[in-house]
């Protein structure tokens, strides 16, 4: 061979050997075999043609019967990222609320179809909430305005385009300006600073803006209290995490008071008996019966107008205690009187003077948003002088657009009267709702020249509206959100505009400069150049700007770098201020931030109006929330009707019966009663802000109640969960008794960790067990950890395509909820106790649902999953009747159909459902599948992968939603997984373990932390 | 035209006569006669002297056929055919088999053997037959007993037959003749009449079913959660104006995992900065290998040489064996899989990042089999 | 022994008089031959309104689906089961009375048996529309039979619900069998009375070509005699099995091994109170009080007290087993039957099914028509009680108290029940009309002298 030698591939270039030949011969061995004819088939090609068509033909013919399973569309171009059938992640923020956790939103072929928490975030790290979860249902709700419209100020009716408005808006504004008239902006507090940067550019441009903010769940108490006693409006946030004592003052830490979602990781992370150093003890020292009361470890019932003398006293006593002189206080009872007066068990106000004295410095003592300015300033004194402030953060950022004071609102709404204002954008607030009825703006607004409401759906405001404009929603929308020094999140859309609308602030720049035109990349455009200018040249990063803006966008969040706190001086002549008012015999009201719903912006969200409340379990329906003892008084019961009236108005109420609601009080939830909020939300429960005084625009939402008096009729709430269980001596505290909740006292457990008492023991069965071999899945729920705060439970019906139902099938008892947060309570009506406890499907190994059913439509897995096979089911039924935890749902009705005309079978709701996930019909049973469809996802990415599966990192769709990270998942028998520990714990206990049904959720009992001779 | 005789028939007014009546016709040593009562005689079986009748024996047969093939079916459904863990328990267990065992037995025998008396005793479908419509048959279905001689016995004689019955007190004593469509015995399953009836209940079974099953139950409401509220990958939707259900993502926006490609339209910075981050092993030369083979070789040819059967009949696609080629850094080559260059698209949707530089790899090769150094040879 | 029909001559007759046999078939078939009554029509008005209603019913069902019910979770089982046990209980008489009875030797049976084997398969029609109606999906019901089909799926024969399906469709199968037989030499007794044509072609059809001839009937009476002996355990194992579908779940209340005994009593209870019910009624109109007889109704009262003390001890017997097991919410759930929610339903049953029966211990009460016609009532009505206790009470308070609920029926569960009673009684109607209530061969059979005298051994 004297020719090169070559090589065609590795495999010859390593057996050289072979080469030369190989060369030679034009085809490789074997090759040529094929065409040997005797080994050909003898078939010519003419019959071979004639068999196809005949086949063909025999195909056509006998396949007629088969129903038309749609067109396959492809992508015209398809995009680098997106692969149809898998997932892309996209970070972002989610506006939901003011907390703007920074989320991770999961889409499918461009469209989003879930969001969570982002890990990368410093305050949520990866958590999120129950309205969080259900707000991607406002991206595909059907009442989007999908176009601008007329409102009832307008001439005409009927749909406008984008450029009348552009115009008809710089024609109103000029003349504004020439005519000296006010411009009016509407907004709610801003978190982005970009925006914030575009407001004040704004009132620039059009001298003689005066722009209204107001936040109904606003702190502003706490910081006016701030200001007093530090001389600085910037509050310093809690570092909860630090804290092993908490003190909660009407404070709904864990509910829906400040940054619920930090707090509600922070207090669980420190209840964790995995780890057994930490587990901070809660006090809830409260009037309405809130998730932090349910979950405190001692809880007094207090009327939240008694507040301040009660922190007063304590400070004294502690004062006491310390030895320390404590400045001049208000005089007043002390903790005995108190307690005496109030009820409260004294033995539990001289531990919890004991505990902040002890754990001075590692305590925190935090008043809620509710109560008033001198509550917070006592407080702050408390901490002050327990050196709790150690505890405190970093200053909040200062924001350039601060809640405006009840006068400049009630003046500016007289100036609307008066026609001295031209010209009012609501940008997406709804004050007509959410305003103080007492203030009139509903009229006020009737006589503004030219009105428009940046919103996404018609509300009762831009009904009044001149024009209503629609807005992006938070999943299409560019921004930025700090709400923490040194962090800002990054907010990105996940899907190009369903509808011809416009993001409200690029709205607004297109105004401001009526020479450029519209489009898309407005205020990305400003976004970026204020990055490019502001922000990032403050980092001093190596890259440059576009690189930078990528990654952040990639990332989702940039943290900068935080400043040197001054120290805090605490003002004492503050305390001078200090009144202790002798407050009549007379009810008070409590107005709460409804617990899903927010201010009323979630109301036409069916997933989260179904969200049972936490405690009640009530759904559909806010409630006058009183004491048992107050409906005897009222002699009322449930359901009943009251009229409650302040000097504001008056509003008549149903009348639910709360046990632990402390007496001459009515807590009520502000959002509900909506007129205008489109087909599932107009109209739900009562509206009570007629109550409401101008003055709660700043101040405390305690409110005197003039009368209260039972009224005629009654009025039906409808809840998930019958709340006999207090009143009915009869079944009282089975979930004791029957080992549903098992709790003890964490000293006790320290000493001995058997001490609850749980057994396992392998009970006798007549058949030798299935043995299950490779992954087997199990979970895991710490009640200690868990809230009781739903998360979960919406979670779930976003990745499982959970139908809504409405209030009357819930009533007759069909929630469709795969899993349940269960409330028991044992005690007194008065003090009661509750234990909150998911419950879901425990995939029992001996299924008793599989036994009956009689079409194998469900059975078991070989990875230990009682799975549901929906196209089989006929739908017996029985298998529910069979399930001792009742946890199977049954598709009584096709309900997306059943519900408000077939409201949510409209499009776009069809983009929004896991395409991984059937949507079940009527007549089919359903339940919780342990998230089947994220397993067989993760063992397809093994299997291409070419590695065993060994069922790490698999997340359903409630653990990750879990603000607590109470729920646990894996495989049980990988022995290095988490659930294999939880399993073997001993506070680990099966619920009805005896039945033999073998169950694969493992619950650790709840340890309360008290001090142990509270049990004689 | 002549009337044949089926036999000669005998009315009787009380049960004792008729019997008295049979116990004679036996002793006289006729075979083919039969008694007639509106109800069964007590005993009249033994003085008949006829045979126990074997139906035990088929309801025996039946029952065990009915037990065997539902315990046969029901272990080969769970042991063989698609064994499913239930419950938790074996796959065999026996003692839920039980009550289907125990219905199909009773079924099958019960059934079976009323349908085999009909067919074997009763002769069906046989149904006419010289006795009925006659004023002897209209008394025994009512309140008479009555006896019957057939012309067919070996004994028969018309007159001394006659004389017999009348002796024996038998009134009414008279002939029965055949009419014509009586004349053969053998069972009628073939009668064309009969056929016809089957073939008519046979089609309207199958029509019917056919209706129920095929439309029927697919008419609305029913539902078989064959359409569903949801977009599959690749399905239309008719909200879009471009009627495609998946979406483009934003301008601008950036997806986990995805930072878009630095180096748009700038070769010579690509070529500088980007470096091979996949190191030389088998299973990446064998991805690479793939990927070449599926998207590169059908212009640049298996083997890099630009030789695919598009020569000619396009701008032809280059040779990766050019020393402009060989002499680009690893990063050029990426660029140009990623980005394209003249009438070559970008690959970016197509070839993952790691492909591409997979690809890049065994572009390498291609080029070093090409172009082989000594060290190579040994 | 070779005979089914043996001599009873020495106990008192049972029938009354001593009628021919062509009385017999006069005053039997009279209803067959004249016009119906202005009585019947009205009678027929009335169960066809309801049988309609249950018909609307079911159609608005099946459009909107189960939702339009009253189940709901925990209670996903309310009077679509209920009323299935119920109708099933009552189908159980008469298969009793013609298989047990008939082995049994009882000839009163004679003039009863026909009707009840009626009802019997009316009744497990009615019952039969119930399982299929409570299935969220009745389109798909197919998949309730083993038939191989693409899903490569079978059933599960470890289902309750499936012995069911094998159980009623056998029950009903076997039942037909049987009463089409008896009917056979009736059937050819018809076609030689009649003189309509058409009527006469039907009827030789279904005769056979039957001729009476007694080399048939040894045939016929082995084929009976065997059907008899298979229908027996079968008639036992139906509602056995039934009462499995509640016996093998783990729901305190229904987990216990009393339940077959239990609702096999239970059934043959109610089944005679039905019996009992319509036998007044039809020998009333048609005048056979000589051929159903006294005698005869005061038997199955007597029957009534046996089953019905049997039904009293069973609910005695629950409680004391509930306490005796030791397990909380097995007592949990019979104190809630006595006192909870539905207390009402319990005593009611109790009330109706072990209190008023014991009435017939006195001999005035067992033969005053009225009486006993109104007792029997009462007994249906607490045999539906007693389902209705034992689905409901059981479901709506089990292990989580969480999860429990309460059940009350809709319009449309107490319409389907009303279309049940409609379908009954109408196809009832229609049976006396083109069908002998009694077995004229079998009445016959047992006239005082109808048998020969001598017997000759051989």
């Amino acid at each position: 061979m004297n020719e090169r030698n070559q090589w065609r591939s590795l495999h010859e270039e390593q057996d050289a050997g072979t080469t030369p030949e190989m060369k030679s011969q034009e085809f490789m061995d074997g090759v040529t075999d094929a065409f040997d004819p005797e080994t050909l088939s003898p078939l010519s090609r003419k019959q071979f043609l004639a068999l196809m068509a005949a086949s063909a033909a025999f195909a056509a013919t006998g396949c007629t019967n088969y129903r038309d399973k749609g067109e396959i569309v492809p992508y015209n171009k398809k995009p680098e990222e997106v692969t149809p059938g898998k997932a892309n992640l996209y970070a972002s923020t989610c506006t939901a609320c003011p907390q703007a956790c920074g989320i991770l939103v999961k889409t499918r072929e461009g469209r989003p179809v879930k969001l969570d928490g982002n890990p990368d975030h410093p305050v949520n790290r990866g958590r999120s909430c129950a309205t969080g979860q259900a707000a991607i249902l406002n991206l595909y709700d059907p009442a989007r305005l999908r176009a601008p419209h007329t409102g009832a100020a307008a001439s005409g009716t009927g749909e406008v385009s984008w450029d009348r408005i552009d115009s008809e808006a710089a024609r109103q504004l000029a003349a504004c300006i020439r005519d000296g008239k006010q411009i009016v902006l509407m907004t709610a507090p801003v978190t982005s600073p970009t925006a914030q940067k575009l407001i004040l550019e704004f009132r620039a441009a059009f001298p003689g803006t005066k722009v209204i903010v107001y936040d109904r769940f606003h702190q502003e108490t706490r910081r006016s209290a701030w200001e007093l006693c530090y001389g600085s409006a910037a509050l310093r946030p809690v570092a909860w995490e630090k804290a092993r004592l908490i003190v909660a003052l009407e404070a709904d830490i864990l509910g829906n008071e400040g940054f619920t979602v930090e707090q509600t990781r922070a207090v669980a992370g420190a209840r964790d008996i995995m780890v057994s150093d930490t587990f901070v003890r809660l006090y809830s020292v409260e009037g309405t019966m809130s998730l932090t009361g349910t979950n405190a470890d001692y809880r007094c019932r207090l009327h939240p107008e008694a507040q301040l003398e009660f922190v007063l006293a304590l400070t004294r006593a502690v004062a006491a205690k310390l030895k320390l002189a404590a400045a001049s206080l208000p005089a007043g009872p002390d903790l005995a009187a108190i307690a005496h007066r109030r009820g409260l068990p004294l033995k539990t106000l001289e531990h919890l003077v004991d505990d902040l004295v002890t754990l001075r410095g590692k305590g925190i003592v935090y008043a809620g948003s509710a109560l008033n300015t001198d509550v917070h300033v006592a407080v702050n004194y408390l901490n002050e002088l327990l050196g709790n402030t150690a505890l405190y953060g970093p200053a909040e950022p200062a924001t350039a657009v601060t809640v405006t004071p009840p006068a400049d609102v009630a003046s500016t709404i007289a100036d609307m009267k008066a026609g001295k204002v031209g010209f009012v954008a609501h940008l997406d607030v709804n004050p007509v709702y959410h305003l103080p009825k007492v203030l009139g703006y509903a009229e006020a607004l009737k006589s503004v020249r030219f009105s428009v409401a940046m919103t996404d759906v018609e509300n009762e405001t831009a009904q009044l509206c001149t024009y209503m404009l629609p807005v992006h929603t938070m999943l299409e929308s560019w921004g930025d959100h700090t709400v923490r020094t040194g962090v800002i999140s990054l907010q990105q859309p996940v899907i190009a505009p369903l509808y011809a609308t416009r993001q409200q602030e690029a709205i607004l720049l297109r105004w401001m400069s009526a020479s450029t035109p519209f489009s898309e990349l407005l205020y990305q455009e400003y976004l970026k150049r204020h990055w490019e200018s502001a922000v990032f040249p403050s980092l001093g990063r190596l890259t440059d700007f576009l690189t930078f803006w990528q990654m952040a966008l990639h990332d989702g969040v940039v943290t900068t770098p935080v400043s040197a706190q001054a120290p805090l001086q605490f003002r004492k002549d503050a305390l001078a201020s200090l009144r202790l008012q002798e407050h009549p015999d007379r009810y008070a009201v409590v107005l709460l931030a409804s617990p899903y719903l927010g201010d009323g912006r979630w109301a036409n969200n069916g997933w989260l109006q179904e969200l049972p409340h936490p405690i009640s379990k009530v759904v559909w329906d806010n409630y006058a929330a009183i004491s048992p003892a107050a409906a005897r008084a009222l002699g009322v019961e449930s359901n009943d009707l009251i009229e409650v009236s302040t000097e504001s108005g008056k509003v008549t109420l149903p009348v639910f019966v709360q046990p632990g609601t402390a007496e001459q009080l009515i807590a009520v939830s502000l959002g509900y009663g909506r007129w205008n909020a489109g087909p599932v939300g107009s109209n739900v429960g009562v509206d009570v802000t007629p109550l409401l005084p101008a003055g709660c625009l700043t101040g405390p939402r305690v409110v005197r109640a003039m009368s209260v008096s039972k009224s005629e009729g009654s009025y039906a709430l409808a809840s998930t969960q019958e709340h006999h269980a207090l009143d009915d001596t009869f079944v009282k505290d089975f979930h004791l008794k029957r080992h549903i909740i098992r709790e003890g006292i964490l000293e006790e457990y320290r000493k001995d960790p058997h001490s609850l008492g749980i057994e396992r023991k392998e009970h006798e069965s007549i058949s030798p067990r299935v043995e299950f071999v490779g992954v087997k899945w199990a979970m895991a729920i710490d009640l200690n950890k868990c809230t009781g705060c739903n998360a979960c439970v919406a979670g779930c019906n976003v990745e499982n395509n959970l139908p809504v139902i409405g209030k009357e099938q819930v009533a007759k008892g069909r929630e469709m909820q795969w899993i349940r947060i269960d409330r028991y309570y044992s005690g007194t009506p008065e003090e009661p106790l509750a234990s909150h406890q998911p419950m879901l499907c425990q995939h029992c190994d001996n299924a008793p649902c599989e036994n009956v059913c009689p079409v194998v439509a469900t059975n078991h897995s070989p990875d230990g999953l009682n799975q549901m096979i929906y196209n089989r089911c006929v739908g017996t039924k029985y298998c529910s009747n069979n399930c001792p935890y009742k946890v199977r749902r049954f598709n009584f009705f096709n309900f997306r159909d059943h519900l408000a005309d077939g409201y949510y079978q409209q499009e776009p709701v069809s983009l929004m459902h896991n395409p991984e996930v059937t949507v079940r019909s009527r007549g089919v049973m359903e339940k919780c599948t342990f998230c089947v469809q994220r397993i067989m996802e993760a063992r397809q990415h093994a299997t291409e992968a070419g590695v065993t599966f060994d069922g790490k990192q698999v997340e359903t769709a409630c653990q990750q939603a879990c603000p607590a990270q109470a729920i646990v998942f894996g495989n049980m028998h990988d022995p290095g997984a988490d659930i294999s520990r939880y399993r073997e714990h001993p506070a680990g206990y099966d619920v009805l373990g005896e039945l033999n049904v073998k169950p694969n959720v493992t619950y650790l009992a709840r340890l309360r932390n008290i001090h142990s001779e509270k049990r004689a | 035209m002549e009337k044949h005789l089926y036999g000669l028939t005998a009315l009787f007014d009380t049960p004792d006569a008729v019997v008295h009546a049979a116990e004679e016709t036996v002793k006289a040593g006729y075979t083919r006669y039969d008694v007639h009562a509106p109800y069964p005689l007590h005993g009249i079986e033994r003085t008949m002297r006829l045979k126990t009748s074997p139906l035990g024996y088929f309801a025996l047969v039946f029952g065990l056929l009915g037990a065997i093939s539902a315990v046969g079916l029901m272990t080969w459904i769970t042991l063989v055919d698609y064994p499913l863990v239930i419950g938790g328990k074996p796959f065999w267990s026996w003692p839920a088999f039980v009550p289907v065992a125990f219905e199909l037995t009773v079924l099958l025998a019960s059934v079976l053997t009323v349908v085999s008396m009909i067919v074997i005793y009763f002769k069906f479908p046989n149904n006419s037959h010289p006795l009925h419509d006659t004023p002897f048959m209209k008394r025994v279905s009512s309140d008479g007993f009555g006896i019957s001689i057939e012309a067919a016995d070996p004994l028969f004689d018309e007159a001394k037959v006659h004389a017999m019955l009348a002796s024996l007190g038998g009134k009414e004593v008279g002939a029965v003749y055949f009419d014509e469509a009586d004349r053969d015995h053998g069972q009628k399953v073939f009668d064309l009449k009969f056929i016809g009836v089957l073939a008519g209940v046979g089609i309207a079974v199958a029509g019917f079913a056919y209706l129920a099953l095929n439309v029927l139950l697919y008419l609305p409401p029913f539902d078989w959660m064959m359409v569903q509220n949801k977009l599959k990958p690749q399905a239309a939707s008719t909200l879009f104006r471009d009627g495609i259900g998946m979406r483009q993502p934003v301008l601008g926006t950036v997806a986990r995992g995805f930072l878009p490609y630095a180096f748009k339209g700038k070769p010579e910075e690509a070529g500088k900065s980007l470096a091979n981050p996949l190191p030389v092993t088998q299973k990446v030369l064998d991805l690479g290998r793939e990927k070449y083979l599926t998207f590169c070789s059908p212009c640049h040819g298996n083997f890099g040489r630009g030789d695919s059967r598009l020569n000619g009949q396009f701008p032809n696609p280059p040779t990766l064996h050019s020393d402009k080629v060989r002499e680009w850094s690893d990063g050029s080559i990426y660029h140009v899989i990623t980005e394209g260059q003249n009438v070559m698209p970008s690959y970016a949707a197509q070839v993952s990042r790691d492909e591409r530089w997979a690809i890049v790899h065994y572009i390498r090769v291609l080029q070093r089999a090409q172009h082989a150094k000594e060290s190579d040879l040994r | 022994m070779s005979t089914a029909v043996v001599d009873y001559t020495r106990e008192e007759p049972v029938v009354a008089g001593r009628p021919t046999a062509s009385e017999i078939d006069a005053v039997v078939s009279a209803p067959l031959d004249r016009p119906p009554a202005r009585t019947w029509w009205i009678a027929f008005g009335i169960t066809s309104t309801m049988l309609g209603i249950g018909v609307v019913c079911v159609a608005v069902t099946l459009w909107l689906g189960l939702g339009v019910w009253g189940v709901n979770q925990p209670v996903s089982w309310g009077f679509d089961i209920v009323n299935f046990v119920f109708w099933v209980g009552i189908g159980h008489a008469g298969t009793l009375i013609s298989a047990i009875l008939f082995l049994l030797r009882q000839r009163w049976r004679n003039g009863i048996a026909r009707f009840a084997e009626a009802m019997t398969i009316f009744a497990v029609m009615c019952a039969g529309i119930f399982p299929l109606l409570h299935t969220g999906r009745p389109w798909l019901s197919l998949y309730l039979t083993p038939y191989p089909n693409q899903h490569a799926l079978w059933v599960n024969f470890t289902s309750p619900l499936l012995w069911d399906v094998f159980a009623v469709s056998t029950y009903f199968t076997v039942s037909a069998v049987f009463w089409y037989l008896g009917l056979v030499p009736d059937f050819a007794t018809l076609r030689d009375r009649t003189t309509h044509p058409v009527k006469k072609l039907v009827y030789s059809i279904f005769s056979l070509g039957w001729r009476h001839s007694s080399r048939h009937w040894t045939h016929f009476e082995r084929a009976y005699l065997i059907l008899a002996g298979f229908a027996t355990p079968l008639v036992l194992s139906v509602h056995t099995i039934v009462s499995f579908d509640f016996a093998v779940s783990v729901i305190p209340g229904w987990h216990t091994t009393i339940f077959p005994p239990y609702f096999v009593a239970g059934a043959v209870f109610s089944g005679f109170a039905m019996v009992q019910n319509s036998l007044i009624v039809v020998r009333q109109v048609f005048r056979l009080k000589h051929l159903i007889t006294l005698s005869t109704l005061e038997k199955m009262n007597k029957v009534m007290i046996v089953t019905g003390s049997m039904v009293g001890y069973a609910y005695a017997m629950e409680f004391f087993v509930a306490w005796y097991s030791g397990s909380q919410f097995e007592t949990f759930v019979f104190v809630n039957r006595a006192l909870g929610p539905y207390a009402w339903a319990y005593w009611t049953m109790v009330t109706c099914n072990v209190v008023f029966p014991q009435l017939f211990w006195f001999k005035k009460v067992r033969t005053s028509i009225p009486m006993m016609f109104v007792i029997a009532i009462f007994v249906n009505v607490g045999m539906w009680f007693e389902r209705f206790v034992i689905v409901v009470t059981s479901l709506s308070r089990d292990f989580l108290p969480s999860s429990w609920g309460h059940y009350m029926p809709s319009i449309y569960d107490v319409g389907i029940f009303v279309g049940s009673l409609g379908l009954f009684f109408t196809l009832i109607l229609l049976f006396v009309r083109v069908l002998p209530v009694i077995s004229l061969a079998e009445i016959k059979a047992v006239i005082p002298g109808a048998q020969p005298e001598r017997h000759r051994p051989h």
